[in-house]
C-alpha cells in the first residue's frame, strides 16, 4: 500500500462483489461500488437491508463470505494481519453507538491509537490528539470520561479519534441515529467541514436532507443489493425502481409533515 | 500405600454409608446457621435501614467483627473460650451451628439492606399514607418485597456455609469430613475419601442452589424484577 | 507470672511469628491466586474450546470443594502417593488454587460485562485482537473486576487461618498452641481475632483507595 507510485485513475476505494450470509438468511447478496478521491457517497435505505454490515464488512469487522476490498487498487487479505491493521487504519470507521473507550478521558480515546499502534512517543501523541479534538470542537472537554458527555459530544470525540489515525477513508455508520434530535446538528456540522477539507467518505443514514446535501452520489439499498444509484435529487425525487420511489417517497413525506407541524 | 484406585475404591465404597450419615449433620448445622442467620441478619438489617445512629453503630460494629474474624478462631474462641469462661457444657454440634449463624447473620444483614435499600421510598410513603404503622409497614410491604430481591444473596450464602461447615470438624461435628477423615485413618486412602467428602459437599451445594431457584421462582410476582 | 509479663514474654513473640507466618502464606497466595484467576477467566471468554473446558471444570472443582478439603487433598491425601509437600507449601498450593478459582469467575464476568464494541472500536483503529485485549479490554476488566477480587482477598486473610488443620503453625496455631499451655482460651483467640480484624481493616481500606485511583467517572460498577 504504497500512495506514492499510484496512478491518479485508481479509485481509493473500490468493493467487488461482496456477499455475507448470517444462517440461512442472506444479507449481503453482491455489493460492488468504488470510491474516487474526494468523492463522498451516502447509503440510504430501509432497516435491516445490509447498509450496516456492508461497512462493517468493509472494515473486515465482519468476515465475508465472498467478494473484494482493493484500496488505492492492493487487495486486501486481511489473513495478513500486518496489511489488516495497517488499512484499518487508512479507513476510518464512526459507528452508530460511538464505541468510545469507557474507561479512557476524551483525550485518551484519541491518543491511544496513535500510541499503541501508530507507535508515536506520547508527547507528540497528545499534541496531535489536542488538534484532533479542538477541530470537532472539543478542547475544553478533553479531560472528560464518555459518560460525562452528552451524545454528541461523544460522536465528536469518536470523530476525532479516526481523524487522528489519518484515514484515507472514512465510513460512517448511521452517526447521528443514536443521538436525541437537538444533538444532530453539531455532529453534522463536523462532517460538512470534512467534506469541505476534501475527506472521501461513505455514510450511512436515514437523514435524506443531510445525504442530499453532502453527496455526490446515493445508493439506494435493499435486501442485500444497491438497488439503485445515482446523483441525490434523482434518486429522491425521480427514481426509476418502484421500491425507491416507495421509500423516498415515504421518508420526504414524512418529513415535510414534520416540517408543517413546526 | 501406592497409586492403587482399586484399593481406594474399596475404601469409598465401604466408608460410603457411613461417610453418607454425616451429610444430615452437615445439613443441620447448615440449615440451622442459616435459619438463624435469617432471623438474626433479618432483625439487624432493620436495625441498620431505620433505626437512629446508636443502633446504626453498633449493628455496624457487629457486622465488622463477625466479618473480619475467621471462623476457626470464631469456633475456638467460642468452643474454648466462651464456654470455659461461661461454665456452660455444650455440644461441639451446637456451638457450631451458633457460630456459623451468628457469621451468617451478620452477611445475611448486609444483603438485605441492599435489598430494602433499594426498595423505592414511595412503598413505605404509600403504606404510611393508608395509616400503619411503620412497624406494619416494615412487616406487611417492605420485607416481602426485599426478601424476594434477597433470594439470589440467600443461594450464595447458603454456599458458603456449606462450604465452611467442613471447618466444624475441628472441634470433632461428626460431618462429613470428619467421618471421610476417620475412614481414611483407618484405610489410609486419604486421598479418594477427601476426593469423595469434596464431591458430596459439591453435590449438596449445588442441589441447595437449584431449590432456591426453585423457591425464588415460586415467589416470583409478574413483572416484578429489579 | 504476671499479666504483664505474659504477654510480653510469651504472647507478643508468639502472635509476632504467627502473623508473619500469616503474611508469609497470605501475599504469595494472593499473588499466584490472582495471576491463575486473571488466566484462567480470560481463557473462559477468549480461550480454544478445550482449554474454555478444561477452564470451567477447574473453577467449578476449585469453588465447589471446601477450601478445607482442598487442603487436606495436598498435604495429607497426596503424600499417600508419595508426593509430599510442607505444611506451608501444601497451604500455599491450597488458598492459591481455590483462590484462583474465585477471581476467575469475577474476571470472567468482568470480560463478559464489557461490551462488544469496544473491541470493535479498537479493531476499526488498527489494533490487534491482542493489542485491543490487553490496552483496552483488560483495564475496563480489572475496574470492573476488582470489587469481587478485592473481596477475595479479604476472604483468604481469614481462611488463611486454616493452614493450622495442615499443621502450618501461623497466627490462629500459635494461639492455639500457647492457649492449650496455660489454659487462656478466651484471651489468645480474642487477640488472634483481634489481630485478624486489623489486618482485614487494613486491606479493606487498601483496596477501596486503589479503587478510588483506578476511578473513572460513571465507570463505576454497580455496588452493592
Amino acid at each position: 500500500m504504497k500512495d506514492s507510485a499510484m496512478p491518479a485513475n485508481v479509485p481509493v476505494l473500490r468493493i467487488e462483489n461482496i456477499k455475507k450470509r448470517f444462517g440461512d438468511k442472506e444479507i449481503l447478496k453482491g455489493v460492488s461500488f468504488e470510491l474516487n478521491r474526494g468523492d463522498i457517497k451516502a447509503i440510504i435505505g430501509p432497516s435491516g437491508g445490509g447498509k450496516s454490515t456492508l461497512l462493517h464488512c468493509i472494515n473486515f469487522l465482519t468476515l465475508f463470505d465472498e467478494g473484494h476490498v482493493y484500496l488505492n487498487g492492493i487487495e486486501i487479505d486481511h489473513a495478513n494481519k500486518r496489511e489488516l491493521y495497517a488499512y484499518r487504519q487508512k479507513v476510518g470507521m464512526i459507528f452508530q453507538d460511538f464505541n468510545l473507550f469507557d474507561h479512557l478521558s476524551a483525550l485518551q480515546n484519541v491518543q491511544i491509537g496513535l500510541v499503541r499502534v501508530k507507535k508515536i512517543p506520547k508527547a507528540e501523541a497528545r499534541e496531535r490528539a489536542v488538534a484532533e479534538l479542538e477541530r470537532v470542537g472539543l478542547k475544553e472537554h478533553m479531560n472528560k470520561y464518555p459518560a460525562e458527555l452528552s451524545g454528541g459530544q461523544k460522536q465528536r470525540v469518536s470523530i476525532a479519534r479516526a481523524l487522528a489515525m489519518d484515514p484515507e477513508v472514512m465510513l460512517l455508520d448511521e452517526p447521528t441515529s443514536a443521538l436525541d434530535p437537538e444533538l444532530v446538528g453539531e455532529v453534522h456540522s463536523v462532517i460538512q467541514k470534512l467534506a469541505a477539507g476534501g475527506m472521501t467518505m461513505i455514510l450511512v443514514t436515514h437523514e435524506i436532507g443531510f445525504a442530499g446535501s453532502l453527496a455526490k452520489e446515493i445508493m439506494f439499498m435493499d435486501e442485500g443489493v444497491i438497488v439503485e444509484k445515482g446523483p441525490p435529487r434523482k434518486i429522491l425525487y425521480e427514481a426509476s425502481q418502484a421500491r425507491t420511489r416507495e421509500f423516498c417517497d415515504k421518508i420526504i413525506h414524512f418529513h415535510h409533515r414534520e416540517d408543517d407541524q413546526e | 500405600m501406592h497409586f492403587s484406585i482399586t484399593a481406594g475404591l474399596k475404601a469409598v465404597i465401604e466408608g460410603l454409608p457411613y461417610i453418607l450419615g454425616g451429610v444430615w449433620v452437615t445439613l443441620v448445622v447448615v440449615v440451622g446457621a442459616l435459619f438463624m442467620g435469617l432471623v438474626l441478619g433479618t432483625l439487624l438489617s432493620i436495625a441498620h435501614v431505620y433505626g437512629n445512629r446508636v443502633l446504626r453503630g453498633l449493628t455496624g460494629l457487629y457486622v465488622w467483627f463477625f466479618r473480619g474474624v475467621p471462623l476457626l478462631v470464631l469456633l475456638f474462641l467460642f468452643y474454648f473460650g466462651l464456654l470455659g469462661a461461661l461454665h456452660l457444657d455444650l455440644s461441639p454440634f451446637f456451638v457450631s451451628i451458633v457460630v456459623l449463624g451468628l457469621i451468617s447473620s451478620a452477611y445475611q444483614s448486609q444483603i438485605l439492606r441492599g435489598a430494602i435499600l433499594s426498595i423505592p421510598e414511595g412503598q413505605l410513603k404509600a403504606a404510611r399514607a393508608i395509616g400503619m404503622s411503620d412497624t406494619k409497614a416494615i412487616t406487611f410491604i417492605i420485607l416481602p418485597q426485599a426478601f424476594r430481591l434477597a433470594i439470589p444473596g440467600w443461594s450464595n450464602e447458603y454456599t458458603i456455609i456449606m462450604k465452611n461447615s467442613a471447618v466444624t470438624y475441628a472441634l470433632g461435628v461428626a460431618e462429613i469430613m470428619a467421618r471421610a477423615n476417620h475412614v481414611a485413618a483407618r484405610t489410609y486412602q486419604h486421598f479418594w475419601l477427601y476426593l469423595l467428602a469434596g464431591f458430596i459437599f459439591l453435590i449438596l451445594t449445588y442441589a441447595g442452589t437449584k431449590l432456591l431457584g426453585l423457591l425464588q421462582k415460586r415467589v416470583a410476582i409478574k413483572g416484578y424484577a429489579r | 507470672m504476671s499479666e504483664f509479663l505474659f504477654l510480653r514474654n510469651e504472647v507478643a513473640p508468639a502472635m509476632i511469628r504467627g502473623v508473619w507466618m500469616s503474611i508469609k502464606l497470605i501475599v504469595p497466595s494472593a499473588v499466584f491466586g490472582l495471576v491463575i484467576g486473571i488466566i484462567t477467566g480470560t481463557l473462559r471468554v477468549y480461550g480454544h474450546a478445550v482449554l474454555k473446558s478444561v477452564a470451567n471444570i477447574y473453577v467449578t472443582l476449585f469453588r465447589g470443594f471446601p477450601l478445607l478439603v482442598q487442603l487436606y487433598l495436598w498435604y495429607f491425601g497426596l503424600a499417600r502417593f508419595g508426593i509430599y509437600f510442607s505444611p506451608y507449601t501444601a497451604a500455599v498450593i491450597g488458598f492459591s488454587l481455590c483462590s484462583g478459582a474465585y477471581h476467575s469467575e469475577y474476571i470472567r464476568g468482568a470480560l463478559l460485562s464489557i461490551k462488544e464494541g469496544q473491541m470493535l472500536g479498537a479493531q476499526s483503529l488498527g489494533f490487534s485482537k491482542t493489542q485491543a485485549l490487553f490496552s483496552i479490554i483488560l483495564p475496563q476488566a480489572v475496574r470492573r473486576a476488582l470489587p469481587g477480587c478485592g473481596n477475595e482477598l479479604i476472604y483468604l486473610i481469614k481462611y488463611s487461618s486454616l493452614a493450622y488443620m495442615v499443621t502450618c503453625i501461623e497466627l490462629t496455631g500459635e494461639a492455639k498452641i500457647l492457649a492449650s499451655l496455660y489454659f487462656k482460651y478466651m484471651e489468645l483467640f480474642l487477640i488472634a481475632g483481634a489481630i485478624y480484624l486489623f489486618l482485614v481493616s487494613i486491606a479493606t481500606w487498601i483496596l477501596n483507595h486503589v479503587e478510588g485511583w483506578l476511578a473513572v467517572p460513571g465507570f463505576e460498577p454497580p455496588r452493592t
